[in-house]
């Protein structure tokens, strides 16, 4: 979270045209997308290939109108979940193929707490980690996320259950860090 | 008792006090209507990037990465593609293709007679030629005898005990002829591959596969030519297109990439 600060400089950089930036922004935020799509098992690797791909194309056709440089990583990465849920979706004959989840539009894409307030929330997110009761669920999520090495695809096979069911766990247990965190951007960070 | 759903989402979003204080208590405990929705459904605004990078800071840092070349060139390709948006995009997208020029291992390619499609950079030059059904993009790495990688740049100055990995992108399966050529030298045929759609490193049936340049110095080219399955011209008639002798490539199925490395010795410094 440190680097922050360094990664809206590039944002800036690249939003005024700066040809490098967008490069350097790739290198920098490319793991971190690549990482969150590691978490949708259903997913065969050409298929991430497309999304990230498909995210990045998207993020920096819209750069320009990103009125805040600081929500960069957390605009990126809700254009690679919306992109990734997309093709999961069209996957599954749930969505057509001309129907899309839309994306945060740039222009509204609110100032992001600053890193101390996001520390904090790391802070809480393992704390609720260490409260889940021993079991499955909390394997998967100490796999995907405390240790981040392995793949939802990767889990499933070390636990020898589906893949569908560790997406499940992760999708389920990220519903109540979201919850969690909406709550406390209704107690105070709206106001 | 309400849940979160679309119309609460939005007014959320709309910051309407109303909803503010009511979801602000409703989701003070655990809710797994709320919970649910909230999984399977984006925002509002950016709460759901907000929430990957939360929980993707959990793990420990990663060293940094150095730049995916293969999946950048991909990115610039996009955007180099007519759009809808503004004009302003159009010349910001022109400056990353232009930029990046410097730094991707873009294959210097070749057109002549031929009318082969010979990949992307002759389309960034303006040359049309006829467009092949793969597109084909190549990045090199040496593989030097400390086993340490270092990307290569077009013409670079490698070592003979250096050892050349090729990974490609290509927009199909289809299979690829791998040349060498030495100075003035023929093209040699190395091997056939089996090309898969993506991006992925070049192997053979025994596995990665690597271009060994023990023995050689001097400039060395290397080209992969891909074809789609079931249109593969013989190596004869490839390496006359390489050549630039072939005959005008009617079916315009053909794509090439070339790489050049100069090779010294190693009895040289490095």
């Amino acid at each position: 979270m440190g680097s922050t600060e360094g990664l809206a400089e590039w944002v800036r950089r690249a939003a005024s045209g700066e040809t490098s930036a967008f490069s350097e922004l790739y290198r920098r935020t490319r793991p971190l997308v690549a990482r969150l799509m590691a978490g949708f098992a259903p997913l065969d690797s050409d298929e991430v290939e497309d999304v990230i791909q498909e995210t990045f194309v998207r993020a920096f056709r819209a750069l320009p109108r990103l009125k805040e440089a600081g929500a960069f990583e957390a605009w990126l990465l809700s254009i690679a979940r919306n992109r990734a849920r997309t093709r999961l979706e069209r996957k599954a004959s749930l969505r057509r193929l001309e129907d899309d989840i839309s994306d945060p539009e740039p222009e509204t894409v609110p100032a992001l707490p600053e890193a101390l307030q996001l520390e904090r929330d790391i802070e809480v997110v393992r704390q609720l980690i260490s409260e889940l009761p021993d079991g499955e669920e909390k394997r998967t999520v100490q796999l995907f996320y405390i240790e981040g090495e392995l793949s939802a695809r990767e889990i499933a096979e070390q636990l020898g259950v589906g893949k569908s069911a560790v997406t499940m766990r992760l999708e389920r247990f990220r519903g109540r860090i979201k919850r969690e965190l909406l709550r406390r951007v209704l107690a105070g960070r709206w106001e | 008792m309400r849940h979160l759903d679309d119309e609460a989402l939005s007014a959320l979003a709309r910051r309407e006090p109303e909803a503010v204080k009511y979801f602000r208590e409703h989701l003070a405990t655990a809710c797994e209507a709320c919970e649910g929705f909230l999984a399977t459904h984006s925002g509002p605004d950016v709460l759901d990037g907000q929430v990957d990078a939360v929980l993707l800071a959990l793990a420990p840092p990663r060293t940094d990465a150095p730049l995916d070349e293969v999946g950048f060139a991909r990115v610039r390709r996009e955007l180099r593609k007519p759009h809808l948006d503004t004009r302003r995009w159009g010349l910001i997208a022109g400056a990353v293709a232009a930029g990046l020029l410097a730094i991707i291992v873009v294959p210097r390619l070749r057109q002549g007679g031929s009318g082969v499609e010979l990949g992307p950079a002759s389309q960034e030059s303006g040359v049309k030629g006829q467009v092949g059904r793969i597109a084909l993009e190549l990045a090199v790495v040496a593989k030097g005898s400390d086993g340490a990688l270092r990307r290569l740049d077009p013409d670079t100055l490698v070592d003979s005990d250096d050892v050349l990995l090729l990974r490609y992108h290509a927009t199909e399966a289809g299979t690829a002829l791998l040349f060498q050529r030495r100075a003035d030298e023929e093209p040699q045929l190395l091997g056939t591959f089996e090309l898969e759609a993506g991006t992925h490193d070049l192997r053979g049936p025994q596995g990665l596969s690597g271009v060994s340049l023990e023995g050689e110095s001097g400039p060395l080219t290397l080209w992969l030519a891909a074809s789609p399955a079931g249109l593969e011209p013989s190596p004869d008639e490839v390496k006359r297109v390489l050549v630039g002798e072939g005959e005008r490539w009617e079916q315009g199925t053909l794509a090439v990439t070339r790489f050049d490395v100069r090779v010294r010795s190693g009895q040289n410094p490095r």
